[in-house]
């Protein structure tokens, strides 16, 4: 019965096999009509959004043996101008999941009003159930994989982090094309191709990292993509959740240390 | 003709506030044949008596399955409750969907009675005729929901409706305490004992398995996805339930057959039209 | 009620002679039906609290609420039909989210009442539909409008209270309601509404009750909560104790 107050918001599913359809006469459901515009080309045609605009680089997480921790910078670019150096990338969604968002940031807030919206609906129910990592990942590869099915997809990439019910940790990658993974690291951005491998390398066999090492790892991480990845800053924020709640941490700052550019020459 | 003049559809108040066409589809709930749901701590069971039709037909499914986590008991218009079951089912099924995770029994009933609500509102609607015993287990463990017509729904602790019920309320009442704690066979011999006070007299006396009646249970529960039992099961629990003791005496006196909960009315018959006594609240509270 | 039987009183889009529609009169019926409920401002801080008068012993305690969150700090409560509080709750629920959808923020008490007030009245103009048999209470607290309290009527009219009631007893709520001072601490508040529902409870008619509450203020930090643990027992406790000091009362006169 909720969540009809978006008009724009469409049907997760439709066109798919109805199983067991019966007769219904009235109040029933009525076959939903998109926008005009959404629905017919124009006269040269209609062209969708191709690329994002204003972005969000990359985010890391990484499972350990009490929780997730997840890190992402506090840049916000418009091209390759630092537009916004303050924003924070890393969300509370409430208190057992953290969502770290890429990729155009203006999706990002539309996604984070829905998600919000949920949280309210889950406090409107007052039965002291809460939305799960799981579920939240779940949710979002449906939307994601809806509106790339409808050639107009939402220019994110999301790592979903938290705690399950029965306290284990949860960790997982949503990409714009609704493509979903877990694993102990996962990352979106530059840090997929310089943060993992080096996550990897770390992990000891049949052993979860400890807090003080995913730690470790996401500062030296993150030092990494700021000296190797244009549109990094050298600020961040880190979340952590484990079974006792969440929070955002942060910003804090990279080590810089430029005493080696000197010695860089041939550019 | 009508029984007054403010009973003709649902879009009437009565100038008592009452809303008689809502009552009389309340009134249909106690004609289909009964159903018993009950807990214990972690095992939600529903019981349904079962008629055939005419001698010549197999008997209607009291018990329809929605979810691996949820099933409901039916008492009133079977076609109704059709109608309802595939709407559960068409929202747990979106719920999994999305979601990846079971419907919260809660949210499922919540919003199915704002959905039943509606035929309580408009005049070319006419409210469900059908009670529902909702059998459900979630994160919070085991629920049983009542859902009337009226489109109000009760988390209980167990619960009866249909024809001659209150003998089984009456049993449950009084065995209320012992039922959180006991185990799985015992709680489904209870929801037997306590609908086997719903026989009618004649039947229930004989004591032996009915012939005309049969009973079908069905369970969900703690990694125990929603089940209805098997006759070979049924017979065997009918058997326990008997050796574990009577059900609560069912007749007392002043009970009518049929109208359970409905005052005693004018004593002569005779007595020309009446108001209507439906004593079913409008759910007043 | 001379006007019953003479069929002027049949629709909700129909006037009786002398000007009234009936429909909604008896809509009204309903609501007094209802186990009571009131709403009480304070300094900081509004509650709302309801008789919910038990039925059965095979019902769980929880089991029909009437108290509601809709938004984070707004909650509501009704009196009347509890199907018709629950499908409007979904419906404030539903106005409320929309506000928050268009405007990033959570959406005025004034207006929330202002759009359901206008579903209320909506439904007595036509024959096709009948009137909502509910008095609903809202309850919110922010840091800009401090508390604030709207009752909405069967007939879709509304006005702002200090102290509002709904239900059976709501001309001996109202009495009790009127010796409150205005500007009432927290917890005189939630002892007050204690005291006034088991007051006004009437154990001859209904045996049984359950008190219920909701609070949303600077100590909930603006979060509406529904039968908050502590606060809850001290309204219970305060309502017993007062009841108890009524029935002594009672014996000695």
């Amino acid at each position: 019965m909720l969540n009809n107050y978006n008009g724009m918001a469409q049907p997760l599913w439709q066109n798919g096999p109805a199983p067991g359809e019966f007769y219904n006469f009235t109040g029933g459901q009525t076959v939903q009509k998109l926008p005009r515009e959404l629905t017919t080309a124009g006269p040269y045609g209609t062209k969708r959004s191709t690329a994002a605009i204003t972005t969000g680089s990359s985010v890391l997480g990484i499972r350990y043996d009490g929780g997730v921790m997840l890190a992402a910078d506090t840049l916000v670019s418009y091209g390759s101008l630092a537009r916004y150096q303050n924003i924070d990338r890393v969300f509370k969604i409430n208190k057992n999941i953290l969502l770290g968002g890429s990729g155009d940031f203006a999706d990002i807030q539309s996604i984070m009003r829905n998600i919000d919206q949920k949280m309210i609906e889950d406090q409107c129910y007052d039965d002291n159930i809460e939305m799960k990592p799981k579920s939240l990942a779940s949710w979002m590869t449906r939307v994601l994989y809806n509106r790339r099915s409808r050639m107009n997809p939402l220019y994110i990439d999301v790592v979903v982090g938290g705690v399950e019910q029965n306290g284990t940790p949860y960790l997982a990658n949503v990409d714009l094309r609704g493509r979903a993974y877990e694993d102990f690291v996962v990352a979106t951005g530059f840090a997929r191709h310089l943060a993992v491998p080096l996550v990897r390398e770390n992990k000891p066999k049949d052993k979860e990292f400890t807090a003080e090492e995913a730690s470790q790892l996401i500062r030296k991480c993150m030092e990494v993509l700021y000296y190797r990845d244009t549109r990094n800053s050298s600020t961040y924020t880190v979340g952590v959740c484990t079974p006792n709640g969440c929070g955002v941490e942060g910003p804090y700052q990279v080590n810089e240390n430029w005493t080696f550019a000197a010695t860089i020459k041939g550019y | 003709m009508f029984r007054n003049q403010y009973d003709s559809d649902v879009t009437v108040w009565s100038p008592q506030g009452r809303l008689h066409q809502v009552e009389y589809a309340m009134e249909a709930v106690k004609l289909g044949t009964a159903t018993v749901g009950l807990k214990n701590r972690d095992t939600a069971v529903l019981v349904a008596l079962c008629k055939p039709a005419s001698e010549l037909s197999a008997s209607q499914r009291k018990i329809i399955p929605i979810d691996d986590h949820l099933g409901i008991s039916i008492a009133g218009i079977t076609a109704d409750a059709r109608v309802l079951s595939k709407y559960l089912r068409a929202e747990c099924l979106n719920y999994k969907h999305s979601y990846d995770f079971t419907y919260p029994v809660t949210r499922l009933i919540t919003n199915l009675g704002n959905k039943m609500q509606t035929t309580t509102q408009r005049y070319d609607r006419r409210p469900y005729g059908v009670g529902l015993l909702v059998a459900g287990y979630d994160e919070k463990g085991p629920h049983i929901y009542q859902v009337t017509p009226s489109a109000t729904f009760f988390n209980c602790k167990a619960n009866s409706i249909g024809s001659r019920s209150q003998s089984a309320r009456t049993y449950l009442d009084r065995n209320l305490n012992s039922f959180l704690d006991c185990s799985k066979d015992d709680i489904i011999c209870h929801g037997i004992n306590a609908i086997l006070g719903t026989l009618p007299t004649d039947e229930h006396q004989s004591r032996d398995t009915p012939s005309q009646y049969s009973i079908t249970v069905a369970i969900v529960g703690k990694n125990q996805p929603f089940k209805i039992l098997s006759e070979e099961e049924n017979a065997k629990y009918l058997e326990w339930a008997k050796a574990r003791g009577a059900p609560a005496d069912p007749r007392r006196p002043g009970d009518d057959d049929d109208d359970d909960n409905r005052p005693s009315t004018s004593d002569d018959p005779d007595a020309g039209p009446r108001d209507p006594q439906v004593a079913v609240a409008t759910e007043e509270r | 009620m001379s006007t019953i039987g003479t069929g002027y009183d049949l629709s909700a889009s129909q006037f009786s002679p002398d000007g009234r529609v009936f429909q909604i009169d008896y809509a009204s019926k309903a609501v007094e039906k209802s186990g009571t409920v009131v709403g009480i401002r304070g300094k900081d801080a509004v509650v709302l609290a309801v008789e919910k008068v038990i039925t059965s012993k095979l019902y769980e305690p929880d089991a029909g609420g009437r108290i509601f969150t809709i938004e984070k700090n707004i909650g509501m409560a009704v009196a009347g039909l509890a199907a018709d509080g629950n499908y409007v709750a979904d419906i404030a629920r539903q106005e409320a989210a929309n506000f928050r959808q268009q405007f990033q923020h959570g959406i005025p008490l004034k207006h929330l009442c202002e759009r359901v007030s206008a579903y209320v009245h909506a439904y007595t103009l036509y024959s096709a539909v009948r009137p909502f048999g509910l008095s609903i209470i809202f309850a919110s607290w922010d840091e800009v409008e401090g508390p604030q309290l709207y009752k909405i009527e069967p007939s879709g009219s509304f006005f702002g209270y200090y102290a509002c009631a709904s239900g059976k007893a709501k001309p001996q709520a109202k009495t009790e309601m009127e010796k409150l001072k205005t500007d009432m601490k927290t917890e005189d508040l939630v002892k007050s509404a204690g005291e006034i529902i088991y007051k006004v409870h009437d154990e001859l008619k209904d045996k049984d009750f359950r008190f219920e509450m909701g609070i949303v203020g600077k100590c909930t930090d603006g979060v509406h909560l529904i039968n908050p643990t502590e606060l809850t027992e001290k309204a219970r406790s305060a309502g017993e104790a007062a009841n108890k000091e009524d029935d002594s009362d009672n014996e000695t006169h």
